[in-house]
């Protein structure tokens, strides 16, 4: 068996890093004017983080809010912004720009590639999603006017009309909040085009479409998906600007425009967008599952097909976010059982991750420690979808603090889960150093405390009756200590946040140095230096399995004698 | 049983796109010229012009020649390689079966095609509101027309007097759409068996009038009642013969057709270019 300790002969660039000290302005610059796709990946990362900061203090805002009845903690109209603010910012800012910082990051790297297809329009989508989610936050100075401090969107990251509507909202916060997402949309789609095209045209020599990793083929995904969905957000981002300057009335139901058609825009722009932001969870975990129980990924081609298969059914369920606005009971009928079809592929990922695991020599580091509660958290948020798609259930229990209890067991319990493990996984690629595994475990036991107590304890109040977006509640409801127990676990996930912070700026300074392959993985990614150099590989990689590093590490047993 | 070709270190040079901060001054034009919509005009016309700015700057990038840096790199030659058989990467041929049509006429041949065409129409419109209506403004205020705002229920005397704004928009109106239609025969004349005018001159404006005929009524109901169905027919297959002798009399050139369509586009994908000879357009012509 060779040994796996010793460095990786990958085509390893031995050039010295310049010796040369650069200016902070130098610096700047260079980050500025930057066209290679792991800068822009790591600004779309940081800039990501830096809303997920954000998002969260306004989480806990709101949980501060509601830890007690009738509290006077915000006003009602500041506790209307804080949800809006946060659900947008959660979902446009942090849970976008990450996942598409890691696909910039890392599809080149993975594909043997110098770099995205398109490197220019790579820098313009990141800077116009910057400016995007600029403005959403600049609503707060102009909103009411270009003085008027203090007005953020106050309609729910959903804008039902006719909430939007000039005489419900007026000022100018819902203005900025339909053009920040147009602006934002535009970068979205750059990346989603860019991304497409870079899988399609720049895998190096060798690797096929069922060579390439699994991590590569959910952004395939993903970004297909993702240009299919922003198109009806943005139109309807368009008519809604329509609607409040140029007096159109789509959605203005005193004039014969429909308040249930924005529903449907927004639903069939929303219900996929979840799994924009959920696949890429799972191409986190199919990377960092493998590698953390030494074995290949159970039947590759069944994942890439459910990968494929979830999207496509994803496009045709949105309207189960609409069991009671009053469709016929065929439609309704006909989206619970569409609903109910997304758990079939579903069902097969999660399988396929468990027989990854079993019999496998799992090591518990700090990645794989957070994927393993991303797999058991992920299958409890479908029983709960499974349960809000029966349509009957869903009149009980719509709009109730049940069906925020699932999706936050989606957003957080899954896709943030798997974010944090890619940090630990990626970081030392992207930094040279390690991630402090002692902090680490930290961090992690702590936010699955804080956690499960929050969303976990959720679901109570949601089936006693306490429904979503209320500012506060009467003592007699007997929802009060429930949501005691949600708060503070919120701020111990906010801690826990914090904690992850310190430990990045802290191993960023005093890491230990990770070297090109710390994990001992089999990707591409780990065969180049830590951080890689500026062309990621001085030649062209070739590959003959889907794990090339496998193969030469373990020349005696390689891997494609278990290719399917 | 893997393979280490190990031939020790060598120089290389390696080609980047060059930084460039086109990108994110083009960014910050779209931004500020959405945000114009909200606050202040001024705003939208700043972030058009700095949008347009970066636009062109962008462009200059990339066109004709991408700037690139060029890095020197010093790198020990170990290829990752097992004993898979290797794939097939994309090769470009260049004896590629040959997709039709092989060669067709350059954008401005359409262009200068519907000038042409706009040029000749301009003498059998007017004969026929001379002859008809004793006025050479009236076929032009009748396409004007649909411009000319508050223009409700004209009486055939206030068509056949001369307008100012009825000119220029039906000038505008003409010349955009003989430009449009003079690129589309550019485009389709090439695909187009054999006989060019006959086709393009004749079957083409025919079609068209027929469907112009169909949807007049909701496009310009003032031009629909009075139109000389006739007299239109004769000036549009005036177009097309004019339009279609220009371009199938222009000089042609090759089409791109045997370059893959992603070298067309403009990918940097890895096998796609070989580093010296990277044009395989240039050297057809
Ligand atoms: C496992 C399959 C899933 C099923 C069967 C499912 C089902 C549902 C249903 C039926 C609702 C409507 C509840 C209501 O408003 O009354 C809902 C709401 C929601 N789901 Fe899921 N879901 C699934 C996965 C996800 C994922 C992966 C995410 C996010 C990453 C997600 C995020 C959401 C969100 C944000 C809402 C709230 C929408 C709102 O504001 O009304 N869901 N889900
Ligand atoms: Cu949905």
């Amino acid at each position: 068996m060779a040994d796996s300790t010793l460095p990786i002969q990958g085509a390893l660039d031995i050039t010295p890093p310049a010796a040369r000290k650069h200016s902070i302005l130098e610096i700047a610059h260079s980050w500025i004017t930057t066209v290679d796709h792991k800068k822009l990946g790591i600004l779309y990362t940081v800039f990501g983080i830096f809303w997920l900061l954000v998002g969260g203090a306004e989480a806990i805002a709101i949980r501060i809010q509601l830890a007690m009845p009738n509290n006077h903690f915000l006003s009602p109209q500041t506790y209307n912004q804080f949800f809006t603010m946060h659900g947008t910012t959660m979902v446009f800012l942090v849970g976008m720009t990450i996942i598409f910082g890691f696909a910039n990051y890392l599809v080149p790297l993975m594909i043997g590639a110098r770099d995205m297809a398109f490197p220019r329009l790579n820098a313009f989508s990141f800077w116009v999603t910057a400016f995007g989610g600029t403005l959403l936050y600049y609503s707060f100075l102009g909103g009411s006017g270009l003085y008027g401090v203090g007005s953020a969107p106050d309609v729910g990251w959903f804008a039902y009309a006719p909430l939007t509507a000039r005489a419900f909202s007026p000022g100018h916060a819902t203005d900025y909040w339909a053009i920040s997402l147009i602006v934002s949309g535009i970068g979205t789609v750059g990346t989603a085009i860019n991304i497409v095209a870079t899988t399609v045209s720049m895998r190096c020599k060798g690797m096929t479409l069922m060579r390439m990793p699994l991590f590569v083929w959910l952004f395939f995904v993903v970004s297909a998906l993702t240009l299919i969905t922003i198109t009806p957000l943005t139109a309807a981002q368009i008519m809604l600007t329509i609607d409040r300057y140029l007096g159109g009335h789509f959605f203005d139901t005193q004039a014969g425009g429909s308040a249930v058609a924005w529903m449907h825009f927004f639903w069939i722009f929303g219900h996929p967008e979840v799994y924009v932001l959920i696949l890429p969870a799972f191409a986190i975990a199919n990377e960092i599952i493998p590698v953390f129980s030494r074995k290949a990924i159970f039947g590759y081609p069944a994942m890439a097909a459910a990968s494929v298969g979830i999207a496509f059914v994803s496009l045709g369920v949105w309207a189960h976010h609409m069991f009671t606005v009053g469709m016929t009971s065929v439609s309704n009928a006909f989206f619970t059982l569409s609903t109910m079809l997304v758990g079939i592929p579903t069902g097969i990922k999660i399988f396929n991750w468990l027989a990854t695991m079993w019999g496998g020599k799992i090591r518990f580091a700090t990645p794989m420690l957070f994927l393993t509660a991303f797999l058991f958290q992920f299958l409890i948020a479908g029983l709960t979808g499974i349960m809000l798609s029966v349509s009957p259930w869903d009149w009980q229990l719509h709009n109730s603090y049940f069906v925020i209890a699932h999706f936050h067991y989606v957003l957080v319990g899954a896709l943030v889960f798997a974010i944090f493990g890619g940090l630990y996984y990626w970081f030392p690629k992207a930094t040279g150093k390690m991630l402090s595994e002692k902090i680490g475990k930290w961090h992690f036991w702590l936010f699955i405390i804080g956690f499960h107590l929050t969303f976990d304890t959720m679901h109570v109040p949601g089936i006693l009756g306490m429904p979503r977006s209320i500012y506060t509640y009467e003592p007699d409801r007997g929802w009060g200590p429930w949501n005691l127990v949600v708060s503070i676990g919120g701020i111990i996930q906010g801690i826990a946040t914090l904690v992850f912070a310190y430990n990045m700026i802290v191993s960023l300074r005093k890491g230990e140095e990770a070297g090109p392959d710390p994990w001992d993985a089999w990707t591409l990614e780990w065969t180049t230096s830590s951080p890689p150099p500026d062309y990621n590989f001085a030649i062209d990689p070739v590959v003959g399995s889907r794990r090339p590093l496998w193969d030469l590490k373990h020349p005696e047993d390689p891997d494609w004698k278990y290719e399917a | 049983m893997s393979e280490h070709h190990s031939t020790g270190s060598h120089e290389e040079h390696v080609h980047l796109p060059a930084p460039t901060h086109w990108p994110i001054i083009m960014a910050l034009g779209v931004a500020l010229g959405f945000t114009g919509i909200v606050t202040n005009l001024g705003l939208t016309i700043l972030g058009v012009v700095l949008a347009l700015a970066g636009a062109i700057g962008w462009f200059r990038q990339v066109l004709p020649r991408e700037h690139v840096e060029n890095i020197e790199t010093t790198v020990e030659d170990v290829l990752v390689t097992t004993t898979r058989t290797e794939v097939e990467r994309i090769v470009v041929p260049s004896e590629d079966r040959a997709h039709l049509p092989i060669e067709t006429y350059p954008i401005l041949s359409g262009l200068k095609g519907g000038l042409a065409g706009a040029i000749a129409m301009v003498p059998p419109a007017l004969i026929y509101g001379l002859l008809a209506q004793h006025s050479i403004w009236y076929p032009i205020n009748l396409l004007g027309g649909a411009g000319v705002a508050n223009w409700r229920n004209p009486s055939t005397a206030d068509i056949a007097s001369f307008h100012l704004s009825g000119l220029i928009v039906a000038g505008i109106i003409h010349i955009i759409t003989s430009l449009l239609v003079g690129l589309l025969y550019g485009a389709m004349l090439p695909m187009l068996p054999k006989r060019p005018i006959l086709l393009g001159g004749l079957v083409a404006p025919v079609l068209w009038t027929g469907l112009v005929h169909a949807t007049m009524g909701v496009i310009n109901p003032e031009l629909d009642a009075r139109i000389q169905w006739g007299w239109f027919l004769v000036s549009q297959i005036t177009f097309g013969v004019v339009a279609g002798w220009v371009v199938a009399h222009s000089q042609k050139i090759y089409t791109k057709q045997s370059m893959p369509i992603l070298m067309r586009l403009g990918f940097e994908g890895s096998g796609l270019h070989h580093e010296d000879h990277d044009q395989a357009g240039e050297d057809r012509k």
